[in-house]
């Protein structure tokens, strides 16, 4: 018997109706990208702004206002004064404040006597994003505060001058909208296919389409089909998203894209495909689905923890992840423009993963037929 | 207690036990992702792959490189080729300085020198990271053995965290992650596969009350839960060095709130969910939001009030803000209140949607 495309088409039909029917997998498939996207679009803010701040002048004098004035001329900070005769380890302990400013008695006078004179500044270690951008801040504002000071400051003999490549406005949207589509359209085909092939296991309906004359690849090919077509459809939204609403450049190559977008669909579809067959039961394939697929997908893959930055054992272990290499295929076509000769790594180890995934994925099935 | 419970009871560990590959889902696989996330992932910008063309006759520049490399934060980059555009794209690079034309030493002797630094921006945290990295190293580089230092400096002290190690910030919030989605789903299935399999009848037409038969549901999973509790914090704790400064009771009650919130979040899932599948779908449709607005990959706090009352419905809000408080500030009992009300608030709504609904079904 040859593979026909006609019997794999009408089981993707009968798979279909079932989708359609499901309002759950509707909503999953439609309504949780549409609802990331608006939130990455419109709430998630990476820039760290109106950082509150509590300042505690235990000094008293012009110069030491000047500094507090420094700080509520800041764009950066909320400036608050703290309570008379407070404790400003509190401030952090109680939340009330990120950062508390403590200015010492004295310090008036140290900076009228021409010395050396600090501020001191406690930042709350425990809130990342906080911590990791108050000393740039700090840095950046403490020319302006010497010269409210009266005090030298001379220029700096060199002068460093950043050019920010692939994203002058440093819109963190950009970074973040785009691998949203790697993100949705992963989780959608590991998820889903995991869990409806799983079930006709589970539920022993697998057996009875394999005694009909419909062949395991056509059973197979048609299962997947409309899940491909959903991780497609959610693709193409985000990316539509990510261009129309967000004005997202995209400079690189659509057929590049195209390409990368359905190894990494393959890889994706393989591994639900693998997890159901090994576990022929819902309740399990689901927990190894979630394992495998939801937290290592959103964390491990660069989609906002850089993959450079992590030890070298663990990079190797998100290198086997697909989504890993399409988060870079995807960063490099939309925002770097680069060529295949620029994005051949990540394709090459997309196409190793999908076609170890497939291998597997067909092994598997098979050796579960032979009796 | 309550016989007919204790045969619930039974009979729901020993089906959620019975598969050894379950069991291993349950208890060590959690385990494992939360020492595999907790190493791996950091914020911290490092290994910043970092280039630079310099001329042989100018040795400020390559002090200057010499000290980026030394710093930690850069690592030297591998080039192929002379245009430092292509460098950057490429990957190979990830920032590159470019010097004056005549080197730094000649433009540092001229009194105006100007380092240009072409900065991959794709991730425009990271940028920035590199910007303030690059910045301090070069104004290190030309101040040494030049003048005084300036005449008034912030000097900034980290609590909490003092060398600011991402784990301390990290594990404490991928704990929440592990113990809420494993319970959310064990408790919306159990339900559903009653339903599904068609014993739900059955069970309902036993002489078994309509509390008994939610408690019966219910009450295991919020055991095997508060079972993780206890593994997933002596990993924080003893691997990862996680401290734990506040009173461990604010921890166990607020632990023992966030899974009874998610046992009722489950519950709620499977009284709307008609089959497993459909149970767990329901389940990740409420997860997955979840866990993108905990404060964990993003900062939540500044999210816009028209949208940030969907926020305020995450129970993985409430508790990764309770459990750092806990374990890394000392446990505030205002800010313990402030975040354990909520949670209760939304365990209560959430089983109480779910038991309307459930009576609905059994009239």
């Amino acid at each position: 018997m040859i593979f026909s495309p006609r019997r794999a088409a009408s089981i993707a039909r009968k798979e279909a109706r079932h989708i359609w029917r499901d309002p759950f997998t509707m909503t999953l498939a439609l309504g949780l990208p549409t609802l990331m996207v608006m939130f990455f679009g419109y709430a998630i803010d990476f820039d760290v702004r109106d950082v509150s701040v509590e300042v505690f002048d235990h000094d008293g004098t012009r110069p030491s206002r000047e500094v507090a004035a420094g700080f509520a001329a800041s764009p950066y900070f909320q400036v608050r004064a703290g309570p008379v005769g407070g404790d400003p380890i509190l401030a952090l302990h109680r939340e009330r404040a990120k950062a508390v400013v403590v200015i010492e008695p004295g310090f008036g006078r140290s900076v009228r006597g021409g010395e050396a004179a600090s501020v001191q500044v406690l930042v709350d270690g425990a809130d990342n994003a906080v911590a990791g951008v108050l000393s740039g801040y700090l840095e950046a504002m403490r020319p302006a505060v010497a010269r409210r000071l009266g005090l030298p400051d001379p220029q700096a003999p060199a002068r460093l001058e950043s050019r920010f490549l692939f994203n002058p406005g440093l819109d963190s949207r950009w970074f973040v909208v785009p691998g949203l589509a790697v993100i949705v359209m992963g989780i959608i085909a590991v998820l889903l296919t995991a869990l409806t092939v799983a079930k006709e296991w589970e539920v022993g309906s697998m057996e009875l389409l394999l005694s009909t004359p419909v062949q395991p690849l056509e059973i197979v090919l048609g299962k997947l089909m409309p899940y491909m077509a959903m991780g497609v459809g959610a693709l193409l939204f985000v990316y539509a998203a990510a261009r129309l609403v967000f004005g997202v450049p995209f400079m690189g190559s659509h057929a590049l894209f195209a390409v990368c977008a359905l190894l990494y669909l393959a890889a994706m579809l393989s591994q639900g495909l693998v997890i159901s067959v090994v576990t022929r039961q819902q309740q399990l394939a689901m927990q190894l689905a979630l394992m495998t697929g939801l937290l290592p997908v959103q964390l491990l893959s660069g989609f906002v923890f850089p993959v450079q930055s992590m030890p070298a054992p663990f990079r190797l272990l998100a290198g086997i992840l697909p989504a890993r290499w399409f988060m870079d295929a995807t960063r490099a076509l939309f925002l770097k423009g680069s060529g295949s000769g620029e994005v051949a790594r990540p394709m090459a180890a997309l196409i190793l993963l999908a076609a170890a995934f497939v291998t597997v994925a067909m092994r598997r099935f098979k050796k579960d037929l032979e009796p | 207690m309550n016989p007919t419970l204790l045969g619930f009871l039974r009979k729901e560990l020993a089906q959620a036990m019975r598969d050894p590959r379950m069991r291993v889902a349950i208890f060590i696989i959690p385990l494992v992702q939360l020492t595999i996330f907790g190493l791996a992932l950091s914020t911290e910008v490092r290994r910043v792959s970092l280039a630079a063309a310099v001329r042989p006759d100018d040795p400020a520049g390559r002090r200057l490189l010499e000290r980026a490399y030394a710093s930690g934060w850069f690592i030297p980059a591998r080039t192929a080729g002379n245009d430092p555009f292509l460098w950057v794209r490429s990957g190979s690079a990830e920032a590159v300085l470019v010097m004056p034309p005549r080197g730094l030493t000649a433009a540092l002797l001229k009194g105006d020198a100007r380092v240009q630094a072409l900065i991959d921006a794709a991730n425009a945290t990271r940028a920035r990271g590199i910007d303030t990295y690059l910045r301090a190293v070069l104004a290190e580089t030309v101040r040494v053995g030049r003048g005084p230092p300036p005449a008034f400096r912030f000097s900034a002290r980290l609590l909490y965290n003092p060398e600011m190690q991402t784990s301390l910030f990290l594990v404490p919030g991928v704990m929440c992650l592990i113990l809420g989605i494993s319970t959310l789903i064990l408790t919306s299935m159990a339900m559903a596969r009653e339903r599904e399999l068609g014993t739900f009848e059955t069970l309902i037409s036993a002489p078994v009350a309509p509390w008994e038969i939610v408690l019966g549901k219910t009450f295991p999973y919020f055991l095997i839960g508060m079972a993780e509790v206890p593994l997933v914090l002596s990993v924080a704790y003893f691997f990862f060095g996680v401290p734990l400064r506040g009173p461990l009771w604010q921890l166990a009650l607020g632990s023992a709130v966030f899974v009874a919130c998610q046992v009722a979040v489950g519950f709620l899932v499977s009284s709307v969910a008609r089959s497993q599948q459909q149970a767990m779908m329901g389940g990740f449709i409420v997860l997955f939001p979840g866990i993108q607005l905990s404060g964990i990959i993003f900062p939540v706090e500044n999210m816009p009030a028209a949208i940030a009352w969907v926020g305020y419905l995450n129970p993985f809000f409430y508790f990764v803000h309770l459990n750092r408080q806990v374990m890394l500030r000392g446990g505030d009992l205002g800010v313990f209140l402030k975040n354990l009300l909520p949670l209760t608030a939304l365990g209560f709504a959430a089983a109480a949607v779910a038991l309307w609904r459930f009576r609905r079904t059994l009239d």
